[in-house]
């Protein structure tokens, strides 16, 4: 039974491919599954279509919550404005108070907050991904064991340009933005100097594509499938670049639909398959994503190869496995010849020793009985 | 003669064609394994579908265990096993240019599949007629091979992947499984004296296997032995991501535990092969050895937890594996060995179709992997307690085929010769 394998069970296998469409199953060694399990965007906003859900990520401790090789411990507090249409329940966290203001003409409402409780060193970066229209917070708070400390001065400002209008609180001071188009996402910096300096960058993006690093290996007359994902957000739309030379061609589905079809398997998930595939559709290909404030590309990279390639090895390996085998088989043939020779050779030599026995007379009988 | 009669001296050759065979067989398995998940959609069906493939192999390579056992008895291992070989390697072959999901079943699924069975029972059985005595020391070593393979094909399949892409790797993986001829070409026919003449031949032969109680008992042992013994194996990485390991330290985990399996495989039967041996008694201990590790298999929630328990694991779970072959030659005669080994694969299979999903479900009913080991703890420790039922277990005959002699032989079968305990 093919039972006792370790690492190669076909049971195994067995289960394993039983698994791949369950949850929590997927070892890593015999199959390849994709595992989406990594979630990214903690801190970024999950739309809420209807009512509320608390984030998951833990709201209530400034402790450190995020392992991160930071100068300091951070928490990442992320709570999120009721939507224009549902005056949902409201969050409360021990950190600050959920902010009610809800109708805003430009929807939702988000908050992202620092607390700054290191040392000061490098400057803390929080990044923060947008796919849409918002209006926003950044609040940078000191840690409530610098209660004490002396500020002088704290800055906002988005690259060179300082930001007017701080709300102060106790020891937070915030400001609120209208994200409305490309030009808003930026790096917005917050400084807070006195007898410690601290510093905390905001980073506002626009989400990141999914794409597989290692390129996709294909062969002539194949079908290729690239596929790109868009982490969390659904984009607005898709497109597909094909790279000729240092240019970027937009690939049109509807005006070649026997060589490229560009499908929409999930919201957030599109899919080219080229077919019938000839070297020169080997290269790099782009999709790109458009959202609301922006949009992102990810890169793919494709590899036609004639079927020459693989069949060099295997030629190379088929010949070894036949000169295996008719080396094993000379082999036993000239063994069991040598054992024939023997054998005869045995015979003839039992037969001359009978003789002789014979001619000995009796005395050598016992003899004759131990050597047959 | 008294005694075992020492192994023809072409007995190690035929070990190192079982060892490659194992090798190539499991190996072969793994590598498909890691083919399919890199299809990626190209034939428009899930994972779900594709993961078929992979089904069907397992399917008739558990399936075709006593059809191997009637045809070799018939033809002889060799030209068997190189069927199989060929077979195999042809099923990858035809793979490689599938254009639809329905080529990859029939191919890689159906055609590989039964060319592993005709492969892997036979070698098992040549191995045993080479080795009357230390027997289990000859399976040990035979069976190591594919602890070898595990750990080498871990970082090569990949590169052939990301090489080659899925097409090309499945092509060289149809000539890397031809070499499974040389393994066949290895097994000379034995035209051993001391074999037990006329062994119950093709379908009368099974079919009095399922009538004999110790051997029913002995492989129902083992459909709950496989019950919990592949937990660890199918979700060992899932379960080390569960402890905080990254992918790496999952990939070191297991490559251990993969290490310690070939390493128990061949200390147990070196340790069974012993001329006092009591091999039975052996393998109830191994196997409830290796319940107890799977029962202490929840404790390790750290990384160097984690790795000792399944090092444990992984030499106790090995250990029981050439003794679970050659025990059944404790149970039913040498003569019988070959076909209660395809009848018991297939048995088998039942156990471990199981298993794995339902420590999956176990898994997902209650958010971690703890009562799915203790469940494959406790299966493993209810089939060595069948162990103990089997008759030869507490007699301890000497220099005889005493444990055989009674039981299940039909009239004018001989004993066999060859001491019970090896």
């Amino acid at each position: 039974m093919p039972a006792r394998c370790s690492g190669s069970c076909p049971r195994r296998l067995l289960l394993l491919c039983l698994f791949l469409s369950l949850p929590g199953g997927s070892p890593a060694d015999l199959a390849v599954t994709p595992q989406d399990a990594n979630q990214t965007h903690k801190n970024s906003l999950t739309r809420m279509p209807t009512g509320l859900k608390s984030s998951p990520e833990p709201m209530t401790t400034t402790q450190t919550v995020n392992r991160q090789t930071w100068g300091g411990s951070i928490s990442d507090h992320l709570t999120v404005g009721p939507d224009a249409s549902t005056p949902g329940p409201d969050l409360t966290t021990l950190e600050f108070k959920q902010d009610t203001k809800s109708n805003t003409s430009h929807g939702s409402y988000e908050k992202h907050e620092v607390v700054l409780s290191g040392d000061s060193g490098h400057a803390v970066v929080k990044n923060i991904t947008l796919d849409r229209a918002v209006r926003i917070e950044l609040t940078c708070k000191l840690d409530d064991k610098y209660s004490s400390l002396k500020v002088i001065q704290v800055t906002w400002k988005k690259g060179n340009e300082t930001i007017g209008h701080i709300n102060k609180t106790e020891n937070s001071w915030s400001i609120q933005l209208t994200i409305s188009d490309n030009s808003k996402l930026g790096s917005y910096n917050c400084t807070v100097k006195g007898e410690k300096e601290f510093s905390v960058v905001f980073h506002l993006q626009v989400p990141k594509i999914d794409v597989k690093d290692k390129p996709v290996i294909t062969y002539e007359g194949d079908i290729a499938v690239l596929v790109c994902k868009s982490l969390n957000s659904t984009p607005i739309s898709w497109t597909w670049y094909m790279t000729n030379g240092s240019e970027q061609i937009a690939i049109n589905d509807s005006l070649l639909l026997d060589k490229y079809v560009i499908d929409k398997v999930f919201p957030n998930v599109t899919q080219l398959k080229i077919l019938k595939l000839t070297s020169k559709d080997d290269g790099v290909y782009w999709c790109e994503a458009a959202f609301e404030l922006g949009k992102s590309k990810g890169k793919m990279k494709l590899k036609v190869l004639s079927l020459m390639v693989p069949l060099k090895p295997f030629l190379a390996i088929v010949a070894e496995v036949v000169v295996l085998v008719a080396v094993i088989f000379l082999f036993e043939l000239y063994s069991k010849r040598r054992e024939k020779c023997t054998e005869i050779e045995k015979e003839f030599d039992q037969t001359e020793q009978l003789k002789s026995e014979e001619s000995n007379g009796v005395e050598n009988s016992s003899t004759r009985h131990r050597k047959v | 003669m008294a005694g075992g009669s020492p192994p023809a001296p072409w007995g190690w050759a035929v070990v190192g064609g079982a060892f490659l065979q194992s090798g190539l067989v499991f190996g072969g398995l793994r590598a498909l394994g890691l083919c399919l998940g890199a299809l990626g959609g190209s034939f428009g069906g899930g994972a779900g579908a594709v993961a078929w493939v992979g089904s069907a192999a397992i399917a008739a390579l558990q399936l075709g265990g006593p059809l191997a056992s009637s045809l070799s008895t018939r033809f002889g291992a060799r030209p068997v096993v190189m069927a199989g070989g060929f077979l195999t390697g042809l099923g990858f072959l035809l793979g490689a240019f599938a254009t639809h999901l329905a080529h990859l079943y029939l191919s890689v699924g159906l055609l590989a599949g039964l060319g592993w069975a005709l492969v892997f029972t036979p070698s098992l059985g040549t191995v045993g007629r080479y080795f009357p005595a230390r027997r289990a020391l000859a399976t040990g070593l035979a069976m190591s091979g594919a602890s070898v393979s595990g750990l080498a094909l871990g970082p090569l399949v990949p590169l052939l992947l990301d090489t080659y892409g899925w097409r090309g790797a499945l092509l060289l993986m149809a000539a890397v499984s031809f070499n499974l001829l040389v393994a066949g070409a290895l097994l000379r026919p034995l035209d051993a004296p001391n074999e037990s003449p006329g062994p119950a031949r093709g379908r009368r032969g099974l079919r009095r296997l399922l009538r004999h109680g110790p051997f029913l008992r002995y492989a129902l042992a083992f459909v709950l032995v496989d019950a919990g013994y592949y937990v660890p194996y199918v979700h060992g990485p899932a379960r080390a991501h569960e402890v905080g390991c990254d992918e790496r330290r999952a990939g070191l985990v297991m490559a251990a535990t993969a290490l310690a399996d070939g390493s128990g495989r061949v200390v147990a039967g070196w340790l069974a092969a012993r001329p006092a041996a009591p091999l039975l008694r052996h393998l109830f201990g191994w196997s409830a050895l290796t319940g107890l590790a799977l029962l202490l298999l929840p404790l390790g929630t750290s990384f160097g937890g984690l790795l000792a328990l399944a090092l444990a694991y992984g030499f106790c779970a090995g250990a029981v594996v050439p003794l679970q072959f050659t025990g059944v030659a404790e149970v039913v005669g040498a003569g019988r060995l070959l076909h209660a080994i395809g009848l018991m694969q297939m048995f088998e299979s039942f156990g471990s179709l199981l298993g794995a999903p339902l420590a999956g479900w176990l898994r997902d009913l209650t958010g971690d992997f703890t009562a799915s080991f203790l469940a494959a703890g406790a299966f493993l420790l209810a089939g060595s307690l069948l162990i103990l039922t089997l008759p030869g277990f507490f007699r301890t005959s000497r220099g005889d085929g005493g444990k055989g002699g009674g039981h299940g032989l039909a009239p004018g079968e001989a004993p066999p010769v060859s001491p019970s305990t090896l």
